[in-house]
């Protein structure tokens, strides 16, 4: 069974020529609907996100200023990032989708969740919007979880560094946070000698790759930096920041993987579930809108094991050599005595 | 004191990213310092970042020949990142500089940031001396 929560930001939260935009959704919608699942597809309105969930991942000043500023009509944030009158309400209900979407799965005890909301969020920080992200949904419905005695395992897709994510977590024991991105590329963070802070030293999992990466090099990165880790930490749950931006068409970075890449992926990170219905995937970028209905499509068909048609998995790009320098460099963070700050200063 | 021997300048292309390029230029030239103009390539500069980039440093080009000063001597470092995480590297190499100088405010109404802009959060993080030029100065005369 899939568990759609949404659709958030159809039409809110818009401005004109902005590539993170409404029509994003309506793609992912198309995707699901290639799928015809008829009865095995449940959709779920959450209510918006309240105070009490959002400070668990957000300081209260921060809310109480991006509130204001919605309201008084909204603006550029940043050079990347805006926000409209209506965009309070819109992230506010993205989180909410989010909870929702983790309230559906323990009622049902089985089926995978999507959440078909935006603005994305990986790269909200505690304290300030960034990169297109306002409010930091996965991060919200992981501290719900979190907040219950539950064991988080967020597996981060997005072909950016879920800068935000890391950051909010970065010394939570109860949260394990693997990314797999373009390196360099904004937010320039994710360096894999990032490894958590002193209380969750080896939480933060970082493979950065180099343009043009394709599949088989994202699929060693988890297998072999990623997955000790994960079986190590024992998830209880399993969220995911399913960007698509990953995607070789996507016009916002320059990884090279495919669509059946996507399916490849999500049924890996779904053996990382300690049983049915404890994974939920949440929508970040994508911007290449046939790529992105197309992905959407692969990787619910593929955790569904619904019938899809996917492009070949991608082989034979570069990057092989930075996954070994990479588990080189986390051996090394992991071995040092002093404590490891996150990058840029941001804390 | 640690002399200054470099300067690294925030510029996203502003108006007060240019009046602290400006005050910055006669600085360097009265220390006799180099100068390195800092840009941070945010999300969407991905989609059209060569054409940014020569616009932001044709502008440079200008303020440099403006102040009477060799074009050559300012160098340019672009890095993918958010402006106050980009600009708080700017003390470790390969800029190695001595001093940082911003406007007050660049792009963008910076929501989130208690004291208003990237300025006064890199002025809380940083670890080298900050200048923040104020709205409308050009001059360190």
């Amino acid at each position: 069974m899939l568990i759609v929560s949404g659709p958030v930001g159809g039409s809110e939260h818009h401005r004109a020529g902005h590539p993170e935009r409404p029509t994003r959704i309506r793609a992912v919608m198309a995707g699901i609907d290639e799928l015809h699942l008829g009865t095995d597809l449940e959709t779920v309105h959450g209510e918006p996100a309240d105070r009490q969930q959002l400070t668990r991942v957000h300081s209260a000043s921060y809310l109480d200023e991006l509130t204001a500023f919605c309201k008084a009509g909204g603006g550029d944030i940043d050079p990347d990032t805006y926000a409209t009158e209506d965009s309070w309400l819109t992230a506010r209900s993205a989180a909410g989708a989010g909870l929702a979407a983790i309230d559906a799965l323990r009622q049902h005890h089985d089926g995978v969740a999507f959440v078909a909301a935006r603005p994305p969020g990986h790269h909200a920080l505690r304290d300030r919007a960034m990169g297109f992200c306002l409010l930091n949904t996965i991060a919200v419905a992981a501290a719900a979880l979190v907040s219950e005695g539950e064991r988080v395992l967020i597996v981060d897709w997005d072909v950016h560094h879920g800068n935000g994510t890391q950051e909010i977590f970065w010394d939570d024991p109860n949260v394990l946070y693997v990314s797999t991105h373009q390196w360099p590329l904004f937010p320039g963070s994710g360096t894999a000698g990032e490894i958590g802070g002193p209380h969750a030293r080896g939480h933060i999992v970082n493979v950065p790759l180099p343009p043009g990466a394709t599949g088989d090099v994202v699929r060693r990165a988890i297998d072999e930096v990623a997955f000790p880790v994960i079986d190590n930490f024992a998830p209880t749950w399993v969220l995911v920041s399913a960007g698509f931006d990953a995607h070789r068409a996507d016009p916002m970075a320059d990884l090279a993987l495919s669509n059946g890449d996507f399916a490849d992926l999500a049924r890996t990170v779904a053996g990382f579930a300690p049983r049915p219905g404890r994974l939920a995937l949440f929508l970040e970028g994508g911007y290449d809108l046939v790529a992105l209905q197309a992905s959407v499509t692969a990787t619910l068909g593929a955790l569904l094991g619904a019938p899809y048609e996917a492009e070949d998995t991608t082989a034979g790009g570069i990057g092989s050599e930075m996954v070994s320098q990479a588990k080189a460099e986390r051996a090394d963070a992991l071995g040092r005595t002093d404590l490891v700050m996150p990058p840029g200063g941001l804390l | 004191m640690t002399p200054i021997r470099t300067i690294a300048v925030g510029f996203d292309g502003s108006s007060d990213a240019q009046a602290a390029a400006r005050y910055a230029l006669e600085l360097a030239d009265q220390l006799g310092a180099d100068l390195v103009f800092v840009h941070a390539a945010g999300l969407l500069e991905h989609i059209d970042e060569p054409q940014v980039v020569l616009d932001l440093e044709e502008t440079v080009w200008v303020l440099t020949s403006e102040a009477g000063i060799d074009p050559g001597r300012a160098r340019w470092h672009v890095h993918d990142g958010d402006p106050c995480s980009v600009l708080l590297r700017a003390g470790d190499p390969p800029i190695s500089a001595d001093l940082i100088v911003v406007g007050s405010r660049g792009q963008g109404n910076h929501v989130g940031l208690p004291l208003g802009s990237t300025s006064h959060e890199l002025a809380e993080h940083t670890t080298i001396p900050i200048l923040i030029v104020p709205k409308g100065k050009t001059s360190n005369r």
